[in-house]
């Protein structure tokens, strides 16, 4: 246990006594405030003006702005996110300290875990400047309670989620710009596999002329397909519980998604022992 | 301490190293020699805990290395050959950070880095970044990480390369003074350093352990060599060289002068001075057997033989 937080504080600092904690952290901060500040003057000239717009009346502010806002966050932080996992084990073994970390007497669980949490902490540092934002709203607006902290919870989940994938790409590979590179695109995959789960046909795609069997094997085939594009990109369940609905299953896929990639994690720090 | 048995390492179908087996009792101070590419690292990096055997076992400290291998961690320090450190880290802080991850309590972290500090005389570069250090401080952070929390077992992969010679001095004297309470396996392929602070050596080539020894017995040890001259034609002294059953060959270098070598075990001095007193004997001069001679003879040997075994794949 104390092991663990020893790599987590030393991973964890290692972001700020380098420019990479700064940069993350700034980028963030930029690009964040940029999305408030554009949706914001979009639902102001909504408001002002519903029905231009195809509103009925002034369209809900948790709706229309607070949740979509949250979701662009969970968004940036997964933009950004390949810096923050980019070095934690790639890192290690580009600069050959992956010798000394294991050569120490730590368990493997306390190097991933630890590594892990001090990704988690930047994420939480990274939502801070969001929170920024919820604050000098929530002076002037009353926003539903709900929406705030499932809001919040899904930035982080979503983090949470996308920092186990950068993690177990920074386990793989012995370069961390090869690393981030591979968790961007990644991360760019998913996000267009998202936006054309919509547009996939509901019909069996196998030609009509075909056997029976054939078929309908096709058409399971497809089905699956279809509902890993419709249900896998990072951001599908996040848009509901953004709007404090949230479903036992939208939770479960997040936490399901860090647990499925830090086990990956584990087998392959765990490779090296029957690697050659 | 150490007790490798058969330790045995694939990369692909290359051995790096292929059935080595050494000990190393409490309290030693062994050797590691070998040339470029012999599995020196390959066994350290065994030994310490990073990468795993493809066969044979090895014992540290009483726990196997492929069994238990937190255990083991937690009784070596381990210095690995290019001294990988967190170069943007206060030297302090790492050193912190290591205490930390080797279980050191709390309450003694400050005493225990301090100390440790003080013995690779670092108390002076505690707050300095360890990128911004010499090479030779680095090493001196490498070895003080090893030292922390006090193993039983130290295991040094070539400490003094790439040091000024008064560094080099400095390293070797602390090495000395570690192994006054501790276990050191020391690998290096300087061997003026060896015979400084090692008690006895193992010799690898080729991945394979060709000789293991106190350094006293190995400069004794194989055959003795003198040279000699004689005031007398070469046929004459030929004659009594071949007759001599002690001597196995001797060369003539001309002007009188022999290189002539003995049977192991046997004093040649007292058998050439009876043998060519007669012959007008005007010098006798044993060759001393530096850790060199024994090195190259040991390496070269097992480099013609492993030609027609292998075929390459040092």
């Amino acid at each position: 246990m104390r092991n663990m937080w020893a790599v987590c504080k030393r991973e964890f600092t290692g972001y700020f006594v380098t420019p990479v904690g700064y940069v993350v952290v700034g980028i963030f901060a930029v690009i964040v405030g940029l999305g408030f500040c554009a949706s914001f003057l979009f639902y102001a000239r909504v408001s002002v003006n519903p029905t231009a717009f195809a509103y009925s009346g002034v369209p809900d502010f948790e709706e229309t702005f607070l949740s979509p806002f949250l979701v662009f966050c969970g968004m940036v932080a997964m933009f950004i996110g390949p810096l923050i996992t980019m070095g934690l084990l790639a890192g290690e073994r580009h600069r050959g300290t992956m010798e000394l970390l294991l050569t120490h007497p730590l368990r493997d669980r306390e190097i991933i875990f630890g590594k892990y949490l001090a990704a988690l902490g930047m994420l939480l540092v990274m939502m801070a400047t969001i929170i920024v934002h919820l604050a000098i709203l929530g002076r002037y607006v009353d926003v539903e309670p709900a929406v705030l902290v499932f809001g919040l919870l899904t930035v982080f989940l979503m983090g949470a989620a996308f920092v186990s994938l950068g993690l177990f790409v920074s386990s793989l590979v012995g370069n961390p710009v090869t690393a981030g590179v591979l968790t961007f695109g990644l991360w760019l995959v998913m996000y267009i596999l998202g936006t054309f789960g919509e547009n996939l046909p509901d019909a069996n795609p196998a030609p009509a002329g075909w056997s029976e069997g054939v078929r309908s094997a096709i058409g399971r085939g497809y089905d699956v397909f279809r509902a890993l594009v419709e249900q896998l990109p990072l951001d599908v369940h996040a848009k509901e519980m953004a709007q404090g609905v949230a479903t036992p299953a939208d939770i479960a896929y997040y936490v399901l998604f860090a647990a499925f990639f830090l086990f990956l994690t584990f087998r392959a720090l765990e490779s090296r022992k029957w690697r050659a | 301490m150490i007790e490798v048995m058969g330790l045995t390492k694939y990369y692909g179908q290359l051995a790096a190293i292929e059935d080595v087996t050494f000990s190393v009792d409490e309290g030693e101070v062994i050797g590691f020699l070998g040339p470029n590419g012999a599995g020196k690292t390959t066994t350290m990096r065994i030994l310490a805990g990073f990468s795993p055997a493809s066969r044979g076992k090895a014992v540290v400290a009483g726990y196997d290395i492929g069994q238990r291998p937190l255990e083991v961690k937690r009784r070596v320090g381990y210095l690995p050959e290019n001294v990988p450190l967190y170069r943007e880290m206060l030297v302090s802080r790492f050193l912190d950070y290591v205490a930390d991850v080797k279980a050191v309590p709390s309450r003694e972290r400050r005493g225990e880095v301090g100390r440790v500090m003080e013995r690779c005389g670092l108390e002076h570069m505690a707050k300095r970044i360890i990128g911004n250090l010499s090479k030779g401080y680095r090493q001196r952070v490498g070895l003080a990480q090893a030292l922390i929390g006090n193993p039983p077992v130290l295991i040094l992969d070539e400490p003094t390369v790439g040091l000024d010679p008064r560094q080099i001095v400095e390293i070797r004297q602390m090495i000395k003074d570690l192994g006054e309470d501790h276990t050191v396996l020391l690998s290096t392929h300087i061997l003026p350093e060896v015979t400084m602070v090692c008690e006895r050596v193992v010799i690898v080539n080729g991945g394979r352990v060709v000789a293991q020894d106190s350094l006293d017995s190995l400069a004794k040890g194989g055959e003795t060599t003198y040279d000699v001259a004689v005031d007398a034609p070469e046929e004459q002294v030929s004659a009594v060289l071949k007759t001599e059953p002690k001597v196995v060959s001797f060369t003539s270098h001309g002007g009188g002068r022999y290189e002539v070598k003995g049977a192991p075990d046997c004093d040649l001095g007292t058998v050439l001075s009876g043998a060519l007193a007669g012959l007008g004997l005007r010098e006798l001069r044993a060759h001393t057997h530096t850790l060199e001679d024994v090195f190259i003879g040991v390496v070269s040997s097992e480099a013609a033989a492993g030609e027609h075994e292998k075929g390459g794949g040092a």
